[in-house]
């Protein structure tokens, strides 16, 4: 009875309101939802990772003549930029495990900072935000191979993520900001971010070095 | 609540990632010469510890209980057995 009152005195005491389970220990229902959810979203890019491999495995000619090499330097850059937001980010799940509201504030838009300049780098890497720079200017065409194709889906699905994300984590901020949040909506959020990272390790690999 | 978190082991995986992508670029430079077979071997090898050492350590999953490693970890068996029959078939017709 004092459990189900707990439960309904708000969505923050759930967490502790439940008694550890037989299975799952003390992850609450949300971190698990975020997490089938992550395996789902896996599964996603594990398909255009798939595609990608097949199209290329059984392509006689992959990068056609005229079509530009990726840049491996920037973005190179790019992933280091993503892996430090990560650290940002464990150390923001960190500073609210311990209750300390501002450092979580200070890495929280850390992290998203990283975020943006991931955007940004990418959309350079695209149209250029100088002029006469980008794949796209330099001949790398969607749907004009199967190389260009893929490139672009796999990587704008991932960027999808990253901006996503990174607006995730300005609401969390300004939730956090209001008081809002506790350490457990931190760290489901960290799942999400790490996820991202994740995945890009994944593509960085695949689609520029292999 | 307020209990200390220790940062140590995060610094330790973000050295780990960062020297693993730096080796990762070593290799798949064009002008080290590294043959295509052991090439793709060595990046695979290292972007799925990358992946794992995130998942691990960032992501927690080493002090979660066992039902959830293992509802996280075990359907990854079925994207791997795709690749490996898909792949092999589509290189198997390359090289026939």
């Amino acid at each position: 009875m004092s459990a189900i009152a707990t439960a309904e005195a708000g969505s923050h005491s759930v967490a502790h309101a439940l008694p550890p389970d037989e299975y799952f220990g003390s992850a609450t229902p949300g971190k698990i939802g975020m997490w089938i959810f992550l395996l789902s979203d896996a599964f996603s890019f594990g398909g255009l990772l798939l595609a990608y491999g097949i199209l290329r495995g059984g392509s006689q000619v992959w990068r056609h003549p005229g079509e530009p090499a990726l840049g491996i330097p920037f973005t190179a850059f790019l992933t280091f930029l993503l892996i430090c937001s990560s650290v940002t980010m464990v150390l923001a799940v960190a500073a609210a495990t311990e209750g300390n509201r501002k450092q979580t504030m200070l890495f929280l838009a850390l992290t998203a900072l990283g975020g943006a300049g991931f955007l940004t780098g990418q959309f350079h890497e695209y149209f250029g935000l100088v002029p006469h720079h980008g794949l796209v200017h330099e001949g790398l065409i969607f749907g004009h191979s199967a190389y260009a194709s893929t490139f672009y889906v796999i990587t704008s699905f991932h960027g999808a993520h990253v901006f996503t994300g990174t607006v995730y984590i300005l609401v969390t901020l300004a939730r956090t900001a209001a008081g809002k949040t506790n350490a457990n909506d931190v760290e489901i959020l960290g799942l999400f971010w790490h996820f991202v990272d994740l995945i890009w390790i994944l593509v960085f690999t695949f689609v520029y070095l292999l | 609540m307020a209990h200390h978190v220790a940062r140590r082991t995060y610094w330790i995986v973000f050295g780990a990632l960062a020297v693993l992508t730096v080796l990762e670029i070593l290799v798949a430079l064009p002008s080290m010469g590294v043959p295509k077979t052991p090439k793709a071997l060595a990046l695979i090898t290292m972007a799925l510890s990358k992946a794992g050492l995130v998942g691990l350590f960032f992501m927690h999953l080493k002090q979660e209980m066992r039902a959830l490693k293992l509802t996280v970890a075990l359907p990854f068996l079925f994207p791997a057995l795709y690749a490996v029959v898909l792949i092999g078939e589509a290189g198997w017709r390359l090289i026939r």
